[in-house]
This record gives structure tokens, sequence and C-alpha cells, in this order.
């Protein structure tokens, strides 16, 4: 059966029919058993191998400094979720808004959206230098890069989802008297929000992202910060430990986001 | 039934219009930012103005050349490899089933760490040269690959594959003859994406460790407070994403001819 669905839930978050019927905490069971098979692995590749722990720690190891030296790691975690989150909730909201302006006004699409595009083949880390410099040293600014980066895909989904309105069903609605407002909120807004929700999964990866590369210009506190500060003394376990925080955060927060998804997307129209 | 025609007829009016105004909007877009930085005397750390950064690009086109030259060489490189280890990866799972509860789950949990976040492990492992960029465009580029490979390999409709088993075709003559054909679009918009990416991870790991590139002439220029230079950079950069962005999309017309 060489058809077979896609079989991890990070990849179909709420895909297949068999994993619907799992139910989340079935889903979840799942992701843990697989997370422990890999731990496992690693472990017994590591040791047959006798890899060295300079390239590839055992993942023992890298929990027991965790576990010894927790406060880093609980600090920079959270000083990078604040980030994630600013940035990726002002993303969103700009990113929406102007998907519904350029959908109002086709002129105006015209005008900015090869504006847009091209802000993003910017290297965002050159673009990180120039935001630190406005805006200093700060939570903001870190946040205005997690904005620069997931304001485009929301913006370009939101559009994409509105413009796949069935135009008869709009006729139909506007032959029974539907306001402008009544049609966005009761068919346009709706149809698009599943195009929507696939820009949000993608955002939140990419607000992560910003959010890291951000603190790479001068920060104290940080995943990112404790990722450089790992490179310069070759600390290869502390670097190892922040990237299974870091997965921990980019995990956890994809699946609030595809959470959400099911929640508000409750018709499941996926693809 | 109304909306249907006014739809057809605004169709080709918007896209006869619609790259006038892309550059007129372009065009604005300069004049305002060349205005705001002469009319109100910005700083050149706040923001220079456009006509002072392309003569700063041309005084230093040797340097900025040589540096786009090193970084489309390590974006490049990293790119087909990346591209050819995630098809191989998709093709593997599609050939041999059993595979995919293994490599999914693996693929999976190395990405669910940003990419970027590698780069100073990258670094430490294969040094501050060329290497350690091959390997970080090469694991961006590869996932993105592989997953819309993936994608498109599984979208192929149950019982086409069934009719063409029923006439005795194996795996590889489905692969070859059904698959492909179908996962092409999907296939080509992942290269498409991942051009951008590639660029923007060889640039951000030069950053961090590396002997030349856009990526290392930005960062010397910060520590320079050049910040004349650090915009002349990001433009080119934005120029070299924008070329390999519109190679690839073109061969993907060529390719896909019939979408």
């Amino acid at each position: 059966m060489s058809a077979s669905p896609l079989t991890h839930p990070a990849v179909t978050p709420g895909g297949s029919a068999a994993l619907r019927l799992l139910g989340p905490l079935g889903r979840l069971a799942r992701g843990l058993a697989i997370l422990l098979a890999v731990f496992a692995a690693w472990e017994a590749l590591v040791v047959l191998f006798g890899i060295r722990p300079y390239y590839l720690p055992r993942p023992t190891v890298i929990l027991a400094a965790l576990v010894q030296t927790p406060a880093p790691y609980i600090q920079g975690f959270l000083r990078t979720l604040s980030e994630t989150l600013i940035g990726f909730a002002s993303g969103a909201l700009f990113g929406i808004g102007m998907g519904l302006l350029f959908f109002r006004a086709r002129a105006l699409r015209e005008l900015v959206f090869p504006l847009f595009i091209v802000s993003q083949t910017i290297p965002v880390i050159a673009f990180g230098a120039l935001v630190v410099l406005w805006f200093g040293n700060t939570l903001f600014a870190k946040a205005a890069i997690a904005f620069y980066l997931t304001f485009f895909p929301v913006t370009v989904n939101t559009l994409l989802g509105l413009e796949s309105v069935d135009p008869r069903q709009e006729a139909l609605l506007r032959s029974f008297g539907a306001s402008p407002l009544q049609l966005m909120t009761r068919l346009q807004f709706p149809t698009a929000l599943p195009q929507i929700f696939v820009a949000l999964r993608l955002a939140s990866s990419l607000a992560l992202v910003g959010a890291i590369v951000g603190e790479w210009f001068g920060d104290t506190v940080g995943l990112g910060v404790l990722l450089l500060q790992g490179m310069y003394t070759e600390n290869v376990v502390s670097i190892w430990a922040t990237l299974l925080v870091s997965a921990l955060l980019g995990t956890g927060f994809y699946a609030a986001v595809a959470g959400a998804e099911r929640v508000l997307v409750f018709w499941g129209a996926e693809q | 039934m109304s909306a249907a025609p006014e739809v057809i007829a605004a169709a080709p009016r918007a896209g006869g219009c619609a790259l006038q105004r892309g550059v007129l909007g372009i065009v604005l877009f300069v004049l305002a930012w060349e205005g705001i930085a002469r009319g109100f005397h910005l700083p050149s750390y706040t923001l220079p103005a456009v006509s002072d950064i392309l003569a700063s690009i041309y005084a230093k086109r040797s340097i900025l050349f040589t540096a786009a030259g090193f970084t489309l060489t390590e974006a490049v490189v990293g790119y087909v490899i990346g591209a050819l280890i995630g098809v191989t990866l998709a093709v593997v799972i599609t050939l041999v089933p059993p595979t995919r509860a293994v490599l999914l789950p693996a693929a999976t949990a190395i990405n669910s760490v940003p990419v970027v976040a590698y780069s100073p492990l990258i670094l430490l492992w294969f040094g501050i040269g060329m290497p350690s960029k091959f390997v970080m465009v090469a694991l961006a580029v590869s996932f993105t690959v592989f997953l819309s490979t993936l994608a498109g390999f599984d979208r192929v409709d149950r019982r086409s594959v069934d009719l063409l088993r029923s006439f005795g075709a194996g795996r590889l003559a489905i692969l070859w003859r059904l698959r492909l054909p179908t996962a092409l679009p999907l296939m080509a918009a992942g290269l498409r994406v991942s051009t951008v990416r590639a660029i923007i991870v060889a640039i951000v790991t030069e950053m961090l460790g590396a002997y030349g590139g856009l990526g290392w002439v930005i960062y010397q220029a910060v520590l320079q407070i050049d910040f004349v230079q650090v915009w002349g950079a990001i433009f080119v950069a934005s120029a070299a994403s924008l070329a390999f962005f519109g190679l690839v999309g073109f061969a993907e017309r060529r390719i896909i001819f019939w979408k």
C-alpha cells in the first residue's frame, strides 16, 4: 500500500480519519512514544558507534545538563516565548488586515504588493542589525523581527482565501439583501479561515526564527543568546540543550495554533 | 450567476495593469524614501538616501560582487544537495512504504528546531569555511522539498494507481509515469520557495563565522558602523535572491508546460 496517509500529527494535524478517531489524548501518546523512540535510538547510536560527545552528546547527558542548571534555560524560554508571541500576534493581525484591505482595494494591492515581495528577500539578519539600531536592544526590537517574518504569508493566504469565495454564493447572499459587512462576516471571512490558518501555522515557526536571530545582536537573555554562548565556549552539550528547549517551544507553539484551528475551523476544511 | 462574466472580464484588465502599478508602487516607494532621507537630513545610521546607497554599491562593486559570488556559490551548491536529498527521501518512502514510519518522524523531529538555530553547532562541526554553509543550506532546503514532494506523490488518485497496477505496472513504473508528473507542480512550488531561503540561510550562517560572502560583509560593516555599506549589501542580496527565484520560476514554467 504505497499510498498510505501521512502518519505524523505534526505533518497533517488532525489529518487522517484514523488519527481523528484516536482523539487528542491518543495523538499526544503517539507523539510521546515517537519522541521516546527517537531518544532511545539516538542514545543507542552514540553508545554503539562511540561517537565523541563533541559531535553528538548522549540525550541523557543533555537532559542532565538541563536538570542541573535549569535557570538560564527557563529564563531564555520565557524571554524568547514573549518575543515570539508579540511578533506573531502583531504580524498575524497586520497580515489579516492587509489581506482584507488588498481584497477591497485592488489598485492599492497592485501598488503595494510587489514591495511586500521584495521586502521578503532581505536577509532577516541584516534587517535585524538595522532594527536593533532603530529600536535599541529591547524586547520590541526582537518582536519586530518576528513580525517582519510573520506578516507576509498571512497577507498572501488571507487574500487567496478571500478570493476563493464562490461568486454564486456571494450573489445569493446579496440577493437576500446582505450588506457588505454581513457578506464579510458570514461568508467571505469564514471561507478564508482555513487558508489563513495554514499561514498561521507556518508563521508560528517563522516568528520563533525571528526571535532567535534577533537575539544574536548582543542581548543577555534568550535562547539565541544561549546558542551563541555555547558556540563561543564550544560547549556542545549546552547547544544541544538549547536546541531541545527551542524544539519544545516551537512544537508547543505550533500545536497551540493547530489546536486553535481545530476549534475555530470546526467544520474541518483542511486542504 | 451575474457575477461570473464580470470576473472573467476583470481578469485580463487586471493582468495588464498589475505590472505597471507594481512598477509604479516601487518607484513611488523609492522616491518617498529618497525624499524623506534628504528632506529631513536623516543621519545614515537611521536611513541613508537611496542615491547614496546606489553610489556606494557602484564605488565598492568589486567587493560586493565578489561577496555575492561567494554567497551564491554556497547557496546554489547547498540548494542542489538539499533538493537531491529531499527528493531522494520522498522517493525512498514511496518505493519502500515501511521506511515512512522511521523517516518521517525523524525528519519532523530534526525540523522541529528552527533551522537557523543549528548554525552554531554546524559551524563548530564543519568549521567556518564553505562546507558549513553547504550543510546549513542543504538542511533548510531538503526538508521543504521533501515534504512538498511527498505531498505531491501522495496526492495521486488511488483509482489511477489501481488502473496502472491492473495493467501490470510495478512500483517504479507507477512512480515514473503517474506519481512524478502529478507531483511536479507541488515539487516545483517547494523548490521555488526554497531559493530565497537558501540565500538567507547562507547569509545568516556567514554572519556567525565566515571568510567571505555578503553576510560577512554585512557583519564587518555593522562593526565599522558603516550603514551605507550594510544597505548596499542588503540591496545586492535582494537582487541575488530575486534572480535565483526568477531563474527557478522560469525553469518551472518550461518543464511543467501543462499547468
